[in-house]
């Protein structure tokens, strides 16, 4: 579905991500590293908000190489930052209708099924963005992105800085997300426990190079621990 | 009384230049510094075709700005996408061009001795300062209308969105480049039809005109009554130009030894509000225009229990 071949990438001159080559198909791709391992970089690649050093990525057999940012979401892409993931001075609902303009289907529609995953983003819909806590923040940032009826979803950090009931919530949702509406995920993460829980394959990523890229049901947490020190 | 209406006038010029500016900054995040060089063009541009190549006044301010939405459209392919410094010294130095340029190009714009006289275009002249009062009182409550409309409509979402993060618009599907450019040549192109209707206020052109005291006069107006607020525009003008100008300059009973003093007195006293401002209230006096429930998209607002805090 989406393949990367000898991609390099990084900000300015200096080479974050070093010659990755790996494909991401029907399933929730986590990339795992920690501070500095290039996840975001790599996540901001792949939505093209970063241009590409060297090498070639496809999407669907399509080069998207060359793509702007703003193509993305017509290809299907959806992409959640780490940080500053919401417009804070519009409201929820205008949040969630901002990225709700691709897809073929109503608005209604799509707003029925965020509400269902996050219903607590219905209870605060004429709220300014700025004034949600961080994990309805997370919310109103990943259903603005499902807003877009994405075939991938590029998710960075969802769980950084919430509280474990929220992370809980959300790792839930994801999974939902990909179980009910067979959405292609690529989740970088640092929480390896929960990660492995709800993911397909792992790639781990250090200092911009991939260190190990696995099916989960055959790995083993010293595996990755063992990748994420080399 | 025509002086009256004369200052009146141009309090009006300074809350549409102040509504555009709204528009450009605290909508869209845009800090154009050069708002006197697009003002500027439209009214030497309005002034050199009607004195110089005969061009009834209407067909001249629209030639006018049409010329100021083309350098607009030029300085914003160069700058648009640079940080915020870089935009504010380039619209900076682009006004100090089009002053220079007024300055040395002598044959069109008569240098500094100056370009006239430009008249009116409706009415004898005991009239002609009240039907063009209502002229420019239409144009500038038609910026304001629409200035008003744009924070609810389709377009003003997508501008705030790329002021609040302009990286997170684009991967939502914007083109917030050409959405830049294009709210960026379109206000400044306004800015030349503001310039083009104060020729005939001004009459005679000079290059003192051109001083950036405009632009920051505007500045200062839209900081204290609220970037964020079309409203706080206007009542910035009220405060800065319509106070100063218009009520102590004119009719404030100061001996004449002393009234000298008024204009170093004036921007003192402008420093001070914006000291004030920036210290105590720094979203300006009307503050951020927030979320509106009031068009029926949003459900009106819930009283929310309390957010849980996350560690």
């Amino acid at each position: 579905m989406l393949e990367a071949r000898n991609l390099q990438s990084g900000y300015g001159e200096m080479a974050v991500l070093k010659d990755l080559s790996f494909t991401v198909e029907d399933e929730i791709f986590a990339v795992l590293g920690s501070n500095g391992a290039g996840k975001t970089t790599l996540l901001k690649t792949l939505a093209r908000l970063l241009p590409m050093q060297s090498g070639d990525l496809s999407l669907r057999g399509e080069d998207i190489t060359s793509e702007p940012a703003h193509h993305m979401p017509a290809h299907g892409v959806a992409y959640v930052p780490q940080e500053a993931n919401v417009f804070p001075d519009l409201s929820v609902m205008e949040n969630l209708s901002i990225g709700g303009r691709t897809g073929h289907r109503p608005k209604a529609e799509k707003l029925e099924e965020v509400f269902a995953l996050f219903p607590r983003l219905k209870e605060r819909l004429g709220q300014a963005a700025g004034s949600l806590s961080g994990g309805e923040g997370q919310m109103l940032a990943v259903g603005r992105a499902l807003m877009q009826d994405p075939s991938i979803l590029l998710l960075d950090e969802p769980s950084a800085g919430l509280s474990p009931i929220f992370v809980e919530a959300l790792f839930s949702s994801i999974a939902d997300t990909r179980r009910e509406r067979g959405v292609t995920i690529v989740l970088a993460e640092q929480n390896a426990v929960k990660t492995l829980e709800i993911a397909d394959r792992v790639m781990v990523l250090s200092l911009g190079e991939m260190h190990l890229l696995r099916d989960t049901a055959s790995l083993s947490m010293e595996e990755i621990t063992e990748a994420y020190h080399i | 009384m025509d002086y009256l209406i004369f200052s009146f006038s141009l309090m009006l010029i300074y809350i549409g230049l102040a509504q555009l500016l709204h528009i450009q900054f605290g909508l869209a995040g845009i800090p154009n510094f050069g708002v006197v060089g697009f003002w500027g063009l439209g009214l030497y541009g309005t002034g050199v075709l009607y004195v110089n190549y005969d061009v009834p006044l209407v067909p001249a301010i629209a030639i006018a700005a049409l010329i100021a939405a083309g350098a607009a459209y030029v300085l914003a392919r160069l700058i648009l996408q640079k940080s915020g410094q870089a935009i504010l010294a380039a619209t900076l130095a682009f006004a100090t061009i089009v002053a220079l340029l007024v300055i040395s190009e002598k044959q069109l714009t008569g240098g500094v001795i100056g370009l006239g006289t430009i008249g009116y275009p409706f009415g004898d002249f005991s009239e002609r300062n009240v039907v063009y009062g209502g002229i420019l009182i239409a144009v500038v409550a038609a910026l304001i209308w629409v200035s008003a409309r744009l924070r609810d409509s389709r377009l003003g979402r997508v501008l705030i969105a790329i002021r609040d993060n302009e990286e997170l618009a684009a991967s939502l599907g914007k083109d917030t480049a050409a959405t830049k450019r294009m709210i960026f040549v379109v206000t400044c192109g306004l800015m030349g039809v503001l310039g083009g209707l104060s020729a005939p206020l001004h009459q005679f052109l000079v290059p003192y005109h051109l001083a950036p005291s405009l632009t920051f006069a505007v500045w200062i107006a839209l900081v204290l009554g609220g970037k964020g607020h079309n409203f706080g525009a206007i009542i910035g003008v009220f405060l800065t130009f319509g106070l100063f100008d218009i009520l102590i300059e004119t009719y404030a009973p100061v001996p004449t030894e002393q009234a000298i003093l008024l204009p170093n007195f004036k921007l003192f006293c402008y420093g001070l509000l914006l000291v004030g401002i920036i210290m105590f209230r720094p979203a300006g006096l009307l503050g951020e225009d927030g979320p509106h429930t009031r068009s029926g998209r949003d459900t009106p607002r819930p009283a929310p229990e309390p957010a849980p805090k996350e560690s």
